[in-house]
């Protein structure tokens, strides 16, 4: 944790070219859809660097929970109680994703969302919230496609994962796990990423607009 | 530790294609785990030529890329893959650039996979590190030669593994075993395997109270379901890990019925039941096994029947037989070379019997007088080589010795009529007549050695394009019955007259190089260096004609007297070439495998097998296609150089 904390001592520099950033793109499946009732069951996610999603930079873990959860999330994630028991605490499984991500930019499929869940979940047992950069591919995509102006309200199915992943062309496959969905958003994300640099966006400031 | 989410996922992908598609759990994890995905849009440069090797190869999951080669300011496609390819394995055995340059055709997803990963895979999975060994083979020579080597040692053990086939005995349907081993569901896995290891059998039915057959259990099923699962699954009944429902056939099947239907089902085990449903008694068992050792299937059973035939008809049923031997064969992986000498001796002696026949026809109709003059019967073409498969066009001569002048018209007139007799009967037993008549009955192609002997210094002396084009098949003659020496002596005359005429080699070199093999399959076409895309892909012009055309030509110039196959042919060429010979053996196993696939092909299109539908293979067969073609053209390049052919305007 300290370790983490320690890798945001330097300001971040929006200069550096796209090519040299670690992006973690990452997802978080959970009991429900409200930050401050619900928690986290499993983290998954995959580094991306100069374009190329590196499988051996990737992470997963579960998260073993009291109450095996309300019935519906159960069937929903596809996990079974069981698993839920065999995986870690969730200050160990909060602490390690941490460590993994590092200073790295957050990537993720409408990510104020997981950022919330993550944000609580670092609160409740440390007492802070992630520092990194973040990127939603929902609102990248829009941008990209649309402009910075258009209104998303109307139109939200246009962006959801699934829409996305059938209009970039990207084979689905184990929804509804975090890896899973995590190695698709990265798909998502590299074909974005090739998008944009065609936009004119080089560097990471450019993407984050800062 | 990465995501085991994600590193399944894409082993997922990775066992979709060859070679990985033979790796174990563990191996696979691992490659899968060192993979990086890229993306690119097309018209992106994955290396260029002379660029410093990358740490990687790559694997198509999407999209297409090309690689080609700048010559003379000019881009030379040397490749096209799609999903499943791999490219730059150059990375993993060399050491110095890129020869290609890689761009992408269309949006592409690519694997990169780490040299260091594939070259620990190569030392623990043989069958991985042939793959590679090939794929780096089409663009450097030092490796070909173990290369064929190794090929030609597992051609070895296909052979040997034909030999259970010969069994004598004579009846031709296959014998069920009508002791089957039963059981009912209840009893335990391990006391049904307790009675397969006592009884020494490989499979038990499982059956209801009333005998019905509810379920088999195999050797397979004791391997993959109970010695690889954990735990105490011995102590469940049966009916938990029985294939089920058993497939039910009648009894009293024939061969060629039994090897159709494992064809089709891929299965190999049936039931006979009393009325061929699974609700009657089981009353036996036919495995493949008992398919394969069956009598009738028996090459030397269908030779003794031919030679024993009294009437036609009977000649065509052994041939069909024949056929249904040729299927079980392929499908069985037999040596084509040892499948060919089988079809080619039933087939002679086919022949022999339809000449006996004609002989007697002839001895009532002229009251058993026959010419003093003796004759030999030639086969010409394929068949002639030794390499039929599946019955094709008939291509035959007569060849006699010269008769006294004033018997000549009544000797020709004589071998006219045997002529006739035999390749109608030959007609009979399904083999078409040859459009372009090159037959027995016909009389230019019934003549006295004189004759033929002047027809061949003619095609020799004064050559012309179509002419030699056309007369190819006579070239490939073998004397299938009568006074081969005939035979002989005229070959020897054609060596002499090619001798005296060089410039004859040239143009039947520059035949042989009519048909420049296309580069390889992307998706469903093929791709060409001239055109972009086509349809079919005509094996015979386009990949074997180019190899037998090329091991005729060079046995004609180094006098091999032997009548030999294309694959003999090349066999022998590599002792009297040395500087051909690794090619001559690259090309006798390319040429073995294209007679393989066409017979493949014409088994499950009912056809010849000449047109082959690209989409119809595999990956591998792909592959191996993509070799085949490579070879093809080192060959017609040696052959280039050899006559050289680039000085020659025809």
């Amino acid at each position: 944790m300290c370790r983490y904390v320690r890798a945001f001592e330097h300001a971040p520099v929006f200069g550096v070219s796209l090519d040299k950033v670690r992006f973690v793109v990452f997802d978080t499946e959970t009991t429900g859809f409200d930050p401050v009732h619900d928690s986290v069951i499993s983290i998954g996610a995959v580094a991306l660097r100069g374009g190329s999603i590196d499988v051996h930079d990737s992470f997963e873990v579960l998260v073993c929970r009291e109450t095996a959860g309300d019935r519906d999330a159960v069937t929903v994630h596809g996990l079974l109680r069981r698993d839920l028991v065999a995986g870690i605490s969730e200050d160990e499984a909060a602490s390690r994703f941490v460590e993994y991500a590092g200073n790295s930019v957050l990537v993720a499929q409408h990510a104020d969302f997981d950022i919330a869940m993550m944000n609580r979940v670092l609160k409740r047992h440390y007492g802070l919230q992630l520092f990194n950069d973040v990127l939603d591919t929902a609102s990248l995509a829009k941008r990209l496609e649309k402009g910075p102006y258009y209104n998303l309200a109307h139109k939200s199915g246009e962006y959801r994962l699934d829409s996305l992943l059938e209009r970039y062309d990207i084979r689905l496959f184990d929804r509804h796990t975090a890896a899973g969905d995590a190695f698709l958003t990265a798909q998502l994300f590299q074909r974005l990423l090739q998008s944009a640099g065609e936009s004119g966006i080089r560097t990471l400031g450019d993407l984050l607009l800062k | 530790m990465p995501s085991n989410t994600i590193v399944e996922r894409v082993a997922a992908d990775l066992v979709r294609y060859p070679p990985f598609e033979q790796l174990d759990q563990e191996l696979l994890q691992d490659l899968a785990s060192s993979v990086s995905v890229t993306y690119h849009q097309e018209g992106e440069t994955i290396f260029r030529k002379g660029d410093q090797l990358r740490e990687c190869a790559f694997m198509v999951m999407k999209g297409a890329v090309r690689l080609f080669e700048n010559i003379d300011e000019r881009e030379v496609l040397v490749d096209l893959c799609d999903e499943g390819d791999i490219f730059g394995v150059r990375a993993i055995f060399a050491r110095q650039d890129y020869v290609l340059t890689a761009q992408v055709a269309e949006e592409t997803l690519l694997y990169e996979i780490p040299v260091d990963k594939i070259t620990m895979l190569l030392q623990q999975s043989p069958g991985a590190a042939l793959f590679f060994a090939r794929e780096f083979a089409r663009s450097v020579e030092e490796i070909e030669h173990s290369l064929t080597e190794a090929m030609e040692g597992a051609g070895r053990d296909l052979h040997g593994l034909s030999c259970h086939s010969f069994l004598e005995n004579e009846t031709l349907e296959v014998r069920q075993v009508s002791n089957v081993a039963t059981c009912s569901p209840d009893i335990s896995i391990q006391d049904a395997a307790g009675i397969m290891a006592e009884r020494n059998i490989g499979s038990i039915i499982v059956v209801s109270g009333e005998g019905h057959p509810l379920g088999i259990i195999t050797d397979t099923d004791l391997r993959k379901k109970v010695v690889a699962v954990p735990g105490s699954v011995k102590e469940q009944p049966v009916s938990e890990i029985m294939s089920s429902p058993v497939y039910t056939i009648t009894g009293g099947r024939t061969i060629a019925d039994m090897v159709m239907l494992m064809v089709k089902t891929k299965l190999r085990h049936f039931c006979v039941t009393e009325d061929g449903s699974v609700d009657s008694p089981v009353t036996g068992i036919i495995s493949e096994h008992d398919i394969i050792t069956s009598e009738g299937n028996n090459p030397a059973v269908i030779m003794k029947a031919v030679m024993q035939a009294d009437h036609r008809d009977e000649l065509r049923e052994q041939r069909d037989k024949a056929e249904s031997l040729l299927r079980l064969y392929i499908s069985q992986d037999v040596a084509v070379h040892f499948i060919s000498s089988i079809i080619t001796e039933i087939n002679d002696a086919l022949i022999t019997r339809a000449i006996e026949f004609a002989f007697a026809d002839l001895d009532e109709r002229h009251d058993g007088q026959r010419p003093e003059t003796p004759f030999c019967w030639l086969s010409l073409g394929s068949e002639g080589r030794r390499e039929q498969l599946l019955r094709t066009d008939q291509d035959n001569a007569i060849l006699y010795e010269d008769p006294p002048p004033d018997r000549e018209d009544a000797v020709h007139a004589y071998y006219l009529e045997l002529g006739s007799i035999v390749t109608g009967i030959l007609q009979h037993c399904g083999f078409v007549r040859c459009p372009a008549d090159m037959m027995a009955s016909n009389p230019q192609w019934c003549r006295p050695v004189s004759v033929w002997k002047g027809y061949f210094r003619k095609w020799v002396s004064a050559p012309e394009p179509k002419a030699v084009m056309n007369s190819t098949i006579f070239f490939d003659f073998r004397p299938v019955y009568g006074a081969s020496w005939l035979a002989s002596e005229l070959k020897q005359d054609i060596f002499a007259a090619i001798d005296r005429s060089r410039g004859f080699l040239q143009f039947f070199a520059k035949n042989a190089l009519q048909n420049p093999p296309p580069l390889g399959f992307f998706r469903n076409f093929l791709v060409e260096k001239s055109r972009d895309h086509a349809n079919e892909f005509d094996i015979k012009a386009r990949a074997m004609m180019p190899l037998s055309d090329a091991a005729r030509v060079l046995a004609y110039e180094l006098n091999v007297v032997e009548y030999l196959s294309t694959v003999e042919r090349f066999k022998k060429l590599s002792l009297l070439i040395p500087g051909m010979k690794d090619l001559c053996h690259e090309a006798a196993f390319a040429y073995e495998f294209l007679m393989k696939l066409r017979a493949v092909n014409g088994l499950e299109t009912s056809s010849s097998g000449r047109y082959i539908k690209p989409e119809s293979l595999d990956k591998l067969e792909r592959q191996m296609l993509r070799n085949v073609f490579s070879t093809i053209e080192k060959v017609q390049k040696a052959l280039n150089l050899r006559f050289q052919l680039d000085y020659i305007r025809t």
